[in-house]
């Protein structure tokens, strides 16, 4: 969280400084399958975020001796591009910031994924951050999981994730960057819609017990949206199917 | 090369020993090409490239820095490049391969040897001058990543706006001005297959070739060259090499003035 | 009636034996992204890796050549293995281009292929494995069509890889790579014909 010296005010008139609302989230849209090589991909654009998600797999394992004979092992990337803050240049490759997130997005998905359905392979993940305003993990997992649907890999859920926070005495959905750099909590969440498991939650600042209940319920309610725009973005992919009903 | 790889490479060269590819494409036509700039709002400028199945993304960001301490008054240029291992099976993560490297330098070399950004343009103040970051990022590889590249990392650079710096703070947001672009350079990457040369190999071209070659110029000048692979090419290759490079020149210029906005 | 599904999507309250789900707490779930078809009871998986089975003919290419057994690409995650025998009429080499059968499957990703034969020249395009039965058609009418129209040798591989040899190679390419593309639409056997047609 940055230093309280210039902390601009977040909140003006009851609202948002882009004027939303606290329980608001940014728009979103979802593309799948925008890649040609990738078996599965998935393009998002949510609020300012630019991420594109791919998957490769299952396929063999590399190297060899370290697969899993009675299951699929998952690899996760997820990286920023050097263009893609509107402040300074970034360098390449992996810092630590990215490569926890990798690590907790990774931990999402081996839940989900039927990894027994494809012993001894290697299913990778990639999400590349092309443009970033906040909530970029939540639009990667939520972008991959469309991209690992559209690869055919099988789940026993479609997760999403979104991010809830406090500014304030505000509980607020879907930090921009700002929001981001200055609230007085952050707290990504990434859930199985079927039975609202919490899959991903990583929390930084102080709240109390009753807002960490308000901000779980707020997250599974606005989660609902999210939830539909990835299930629009396959459904899109595969309109016009004879006699298939969307 | 996995085992598809090899019998899809025979096919190839196979194909071209009778004059044929496999798109069915003209020996020296470019396939389709299309570019899109400013994409990337965050960026200071931004293009990403369609040349056929090959996609690349170039990013720019301005930072301010030193300038180095034998140009004092001028600014820097910076190209990266990074293969995504999204864009190929065959990509692995990891620090760049030597692969990346040379596709960054070679698309540097063409760009700085035509003084295409003004450097000394860049320069702000004592101490102080733009560094100009070109990011290459490889999203979808099918073949020649040179001239895609090239395309995009010139299209990004026209793209361009310089953020406002006023009272010793950079405002990232505003970007009054373009960055002065003095000249736009092209590129034209050959391969050659089976004694064949062809311009704008697909990725079973590439893998299927003994010699590559990449050529920057403009409208005056050959600007910079790269022989790729270990065969070679010559003496009367290479002038009509450089020939039919002059000759693409326009129309690649045309493509990419097209896409500015 | 047929409905497009999700993983997690229900396609049963109560547990039923269907293709590509799973069930739990009494509940049958998709476990792909599908056509549900509620008359015949399946989830139709609309993309993913081959799904083996006993007697499918794929293709291959030899990739190693070991004392009494051949290790087979099949573009597959797992293992395809060719039993070398005593009385095999043909010893193969690295490279070459095989039809063959699936003997057996051991686990989930072993394969033992019988019945080798040798395809010569030609070659070989990469389709999704999903879409294998829309390029092959019923009866088999959408590749013939292809190989008519083209004139070319064409044996499809359950396992996605499509051997062509012959005739007009680019444009068989180029049709098959189009069923890929559009395998999800209503009209594909019309609008395969006016493309080939447009092509005479």
């Amino acid at each position: 969280m940055a230093s309280s010296l210039n902390k601009p005010e977040l909140i003006v008139n009851g609202k948002r400084t882009d004027g939303r609302d606290f329980d608001e989230i940014r728009p979103l849209k979802i593309v799948a399958s925008p890649l040609k090589n990738a078996d599965g991909s998935a393009y998002i654009e949510w609020g300012n975020n630019k991420i594109l998600a791919a998957v490769y797999g299952p396929r063999e394992a590399t190297p060899r001796h370290l697969s899993d004979p009675s299951k699929a092992i998952i690899k996760c990337r997820y990286t920023m591009a050097p263009f893609s803050s509107l402040s300074e240049h970034n360098r390449t490759g992996p810092n630590r910031r990215s490569i926890e997130i990798s690590k907790v997005i990774k931990e999402v998905f081996e839940n989900v994924v039927m990894l027994t359905d494809f012993p001894g392979s290697q299913i990778d993940i990639f999400i590349e951050v092309l443009q970033g305003d906040g909530g970029t993990r939540a639009a990667g997992i939520t972008a991959a999981s469309v991209a690992l649907a559209s690869a055919g890999i099988h789940m026993r859920d479609l997760p999403y994730a979104v991010s809830v926070g406090r500014i304030g005495e505000h509980l607020a959905m879907d930090f921009n960057m700002i929001e981001d750099n200055y609230s007085d909590s952050d707290i990504p969440m990434a859930i199985a819609p079927r039975n609202n498991e919490i899959l991903l939650l990583q929390m930084d600042g102080d709240m109390s017990r009753e807002q960490m209940s308000k901000a779980m319920e707020m997250v599974i309610k606005a989660g609902e949206q999210v939830s539909t725009a990835q299930k629009d973005a396959l459904r899109e992919a595969y309109a016009n199917k004879a006699g298939a009903k969307q | 090369m996995d085992a598809i790889d090899t019998v899809k490479t025979s096919y190839v060269r196979e194909l071209l020993m009778k004059g044929e590819r496999e798109d069915s494409r003209q020996l020296l036509e470019f396939r389709p090409i299309k570019i899109e700039t400013g994409i990337i709002k965050n960026a200071e400028g931004s293009a990403m490239v369609d040349l056929g199945a090959t996609r690349v993304l170039a990013g720019v960001k301005t930072d301010l820095n030193e300038p180095m301490e034998d140009t004092p008054n001028q600014g820097n240029m910076v190209v990266s490049a990074e293969l995504l291992p999204l864009a190929s099976a065959s990509y692995e993560t990891g620090p760049p391969s030597p692969e990346a490297i040379e596709f960054a330098r070679v698309v540097d070399r063409g760009i700085r040897a035509g003084n295409c950004v003004n450097l000394e343009s860049l320069f702000v103040e004592e101490g102080k001058a733009w560094t100009v970051y070109v990011d290459l990022y490889v999203l979808n590889f099918n073949g020649n990543l040179f001239d895609a590249g090239g395309l995009a990392a010139m299209s990004a650079l026209l793209d361009t706006g310089v953020p406002k710096y006023e009272d010793s703070k950079v405002i990232r947001e505003e970007r009054p001005n373009k960055l002065k672009v003095d000249n736009i350079v092209t590129p034209t990457t050959f391969a050659k297959v089976a004694d064949k040369i062809i311009l704008d190999p697909t990725g079973n071209e590439e893998k299927a070739a003994s010699a590559r070659m990449t050529i920057a110029l403009d409208k005056e000048s050959v600007r910079s060259m790269q022989k790729g692979l270990g065969g070679g090419f010559y003496k009367n290759e290479v002038e009509e090499l450089i020939d039919v490079a002059f000759n693409k020149h326009e129309e690649l210029k045309g493509i990419m003035k097209k896409a500015q906005k | 009636m047929r409905t497009i599904v999700t993983p997690g999507d229900v396609i049963a309250q109560s547990p039923t034996r269907v293709r590509n789900a799973y069930v739990q707490n009494g509940r049958t779930y998709s476990k792909v992204l599908g056509i549900y078809d509620d008359s015949a009871q399946e989830v139709i998986a609309l993309e993913g890796t081959w799904d083996p089975r006993i007697e499918d003919s794929v293709i291959g290419i030899i990739s190693e050549v070991k004392p009494k057994v051949y290790i087979v690409d099949l573009s597959f995650f797992g293992r395809a293995l060719l039993i070398a025998g005593k009385y095999d009429k043909v010893e193969f080499q690295e490279g070459q281009i095989i039809n063959a059968l699936i003997k057996d499957i051991e686990g989930k990703s072993t394969i033992i292929l019988t019945d080798a034969r040798l395809l010569e020249g030609g070659t070989i395009v990469s389709i999704k494995p999903k879409k294998i039965p829309r390029v092959i058609g019923k009866k088999s009418t959408m590749i013939r069509q292809i190989a008519d129209a083209t004139g070319s040798r064409i044996i499809v591989g359950m396992n996605g890889l499509i051997w062509i040899q012959g005739g007009n190679v680019a444009l068989a390419e180029e049709v098959l790579l189009k069923i890929e593309r559009e395998a999800h639409m209503s009209g594909l056997t019309e609008t395969i014909k006016a493309f080939l047609d447009s092509k005479k």
